[in-house]
């Protein structure tokens, strides 16, 4: 080998040299660094499953909490509820009027009118307590207050409920059904339908009613046994006349003979009510015009000019055994009734008799006596407007001249609500001339039911 | 002899109205308290039955536990029967939601179109379940305060927006003492079953 050839192959080796070792230490530097990413990454990527695991941990604390909200808002909610559905209701329904009064002749005078709370208290579908209050403030500024009715309602199922107490008399619809001043389109009652008129107002004693069914109509009935009414007496020319029938629910049956009654109603049409009602039983005479009792009567001084000719032969006062002498009297009352709506229009009318039968025996023996009522009364809601015109007419018939009266009424309604009406009455009367009965009267009343 | 008759009679009578009363007992006896009625019969049984004798209570006058005791003291006065008290209960129930005052966006455009919609019942069908009973067949109304859909200047007179707002929301119209319930008192009607009854209403009742 020449010494050319062995320089020329140093030279390549050096050269060779040269170039591999800058790459090499590049190498080295690209290696350092790639290490230190991994190191970051993995240092990264220890951080984010540690603060998974703590999101993790979080969370679920979270979760557990989440679930104790869900379930006090759950508990809250149902007691929220409470209120809506207990198994024990109290409710307080009624009515109150207050108005103007004006009769032919003398001064009109406003009025306090009537404040009628109904208060109900119910166990769930089975009971209901229903009692209406009337608070009523008289002439001399006094509040009186007297018990329409108070019964127990026992559900016994969707066809029957029997009822317990003192309830409005079922004869009938005006007493038991549309008497709220909220609910009479007139200003009054329609002749011989108030109170101690010839239909009956209460009953104390045990009734089932309800509805049914029967083929495509449906039907509404009650029926009833009671301690029925008493009567009034008077004493005039000489002798006893049956004055009146006190015919509010009484506790106690002095004669101790039950009255039975009741009413059935169909509805052939929607808007078409026809009832037809009775009772039968027996009353006693227990008062005498004028105040107190036939026994009260001959041990009372005041009552001597009416009494100084009464038969001495009358018991002994002081036993109270008077009433006993009286005689039970029969006791029948028939009645029918309807109500037709089209559209804006309503009629309904009624009619009702009621006869008590003759006494040979007692006291106050006496022919019997017959009182006879109906009325029938049409009015109309304008559409679109809250004005309703109405007329009724009456007729009331009794064994007393100076009671007897026929009556026509007009009247004008304002709808303020459904349930607030505003009334302008006017009452053409005629009666026995001289007497109240002959008088017209003009009404004003503003009536609430709530 | 005739005084024992008429007591026997009596005796008779009473012990025949306790023996009915007492074997109808439990037959159709609430399960649950209050038992769900069926509001679309209760419509009808308040149409037909509450203005009888008194103007018929708009349902938003009184609350829901309110209404319970005002049933059934009604189921009393009026004779009603237990399905009928419950299905007036829930209807009441049902339509004395407060009535919004916020606009519905009426979509769909023409009402008949949208009552080809297959989930929606036919116009006349929920005229005949629902409508039916306040405004009756012939579209005058049946009840005080229900307006007459004949008359030129009635309901009808207003837009298809107008009338499904009033539907679905319930209305009051003008002079009148009450309201109509949201969607009549049926809460299971569907926008699409008001649009078709609107368009049963124009082709019915429309001038």
């Amino acid at each position: 080998m020449s010494t050319v050839d062995k320089s020329w192959r140093l030279c390549m080796l050096t050269c060779l040299l040269a170039i591999i070792l800058p790459l090499s230490a590049n190498a080295d530097e690209k290696y350092d660094l790639l290490q230190q990413q991994v190191d970051a990454l993995q240092q990264q990527l220890k951080q984010v499953q540690e603060a998974l695991q703590q999101y993790q941990e979080d969370m679920s604390v979270k979760e557990g909490q989440v679930e104790q909200v869900v379930t006090q808002l759950k508990r809250d909610v149902a007691a929220a509820e409470e209120w809506k559905n207990p198994d024990t209701l109290i409710h307080m329904a009624g009515y109150a009027d207050v108005g103007y009064s004006s009769v032919s002749g003398e001064d009109g005078s406003f009025g306090a009118g009537r404040f009628a709370p109904i208060f109900h208290y119910q166990y769930r579908d089975k009971v209901m307590l229903e009692t209406e209050l009337e608070f009523q403030l008289n002439d001399a500024g006094e509040t009186n207050v007297e018990m329409e009715y108070m019964t127990i309602d026992y559900f016994l199922n969707d066809y029957v409920a029997l009822v317990g107490g003192l309830f409005l008399s079922p004869v009938g619809q005006f007493r038991q059904n549309l008497h709220p001043s909220w609910i009479n389109k007139f200003a009054s009652a329609p002749l011989g339908f108030g109170h101690d008129g010839a239909a009956p107002t209460s009953e104390v004693g045990l009734q089932a009613r309800g509805g049914f069914q029967l083929g495509g109509m449906y039907t509404n009935y009650s029926a009833y046994i009671s301690n029925g009414p008493e009567l009034n007496s008077t004493f005039e020319d000489g002798e006893y006349e049956l004055e009146g029938i006190s015919s509010g629910g009484k506790a106690t049956d002095v004669d101790g003979k039950k009255v039975f009654g009741g009413r059935f109603g169909i509805l052939p049409l929607p808007h078409l009510e026809i009832g037809i009602s009775a009772a039968t039983g027996k009353a006693t005479v227990t008062v005498l015009e004028g105040g107190g009792t036939p026994h009260a009567a001959l041990t009372e001084a005041e009552f001597s000019p009416v009494f100084g000719s009464l038969p001495k032969n009358v018991g002994d006062p002081e036993e109270g055994s008077d009433l006993h002498a009286e005689q039970a009297r029969d006791y029948d009352v028939f009645g029918m009734d309807f109500v037709w709506g089209l559209g804006s229009f309503k009629l309904r009318g009624e009619y009702i008799k009621t006869k008590i039968g003759a006494a040979t025996e007692g006291i106050t023996a006496s022919p019997g006596a017959t009182w006879e009522a109906w009325y029938t009364q049409l009015s109309y809601l304008i559409p679109q407007t809250r004005i309703e015109p109405v007329i009724r007419y009456g007729d009331f018939n009794s064994p007393h001249a100076s009671q007897d009266q026929t009556q026509w009424g007009l009247g004008i309604n304002y709808l303020i609500s459904s349930n607030v009406i505003a009334k302008l009455s006017y009452e053409f009367n005629d009666g026995e001339s001289g007497t109240r009965a002959d008088t017209d009267r003009f009404m004003f009343q503003l009536a609430y039911g709530f | 002899m005739k005084t024992i008759a008429k007591f026997r009679f009596r005796i008779l009578f009473t012990i025949s109205v306790l023996l009915f009363a007492l074997s109808t007992q439990g037959l159709l006896f609430a399960a649950n308290y209050p038992e769900r009625g069926d509001p679309v019969a209760g419509a009808r049984v308040w149409a037909d039955n509450c203005s009888r004798c008194h103007n018929a209570r708009d349902p938003a006058d009184l609350r829901d536990d309110q209404w319970i005791s005002t049933a059934f003291h009604m189921r009393m006065r009026a004779g009603l029967t237990g399905q009928q008290t419950r299905d007036v209960l829930t209807f009441m129930q049902d339509s004395n939601v407060p009535i919004s005052v916020e606009p519905l966006v009426f979509a769909g455009g023409a009402a008949a179109k949208a009552a080809e919609s297959a989930d929606a019942l036919s116009g006349s069908a929920v005229f005949a379940q629902t409508c039916i009973a306040c405004h009756g067949s012939n579209g005058k109304g049946t009840v005080p305060g229900a307006p007459d859909f004949t008359r030129s200047d009635g309901p009808l007179s207003q837009s298809d927006e107008t009338i499904f707002q009033h539907v679905k929301l319930g209305f009051k119209s003008p002079g009148s003492a009450m309201a109509m319930p949201p969607k009549g008192g049926n809460m299971s009607l569907t926008d699409n079953d008001i649009k078709a009854v609107i368009a049963f209403l124009r082709e019915t009742f429309g001038q």
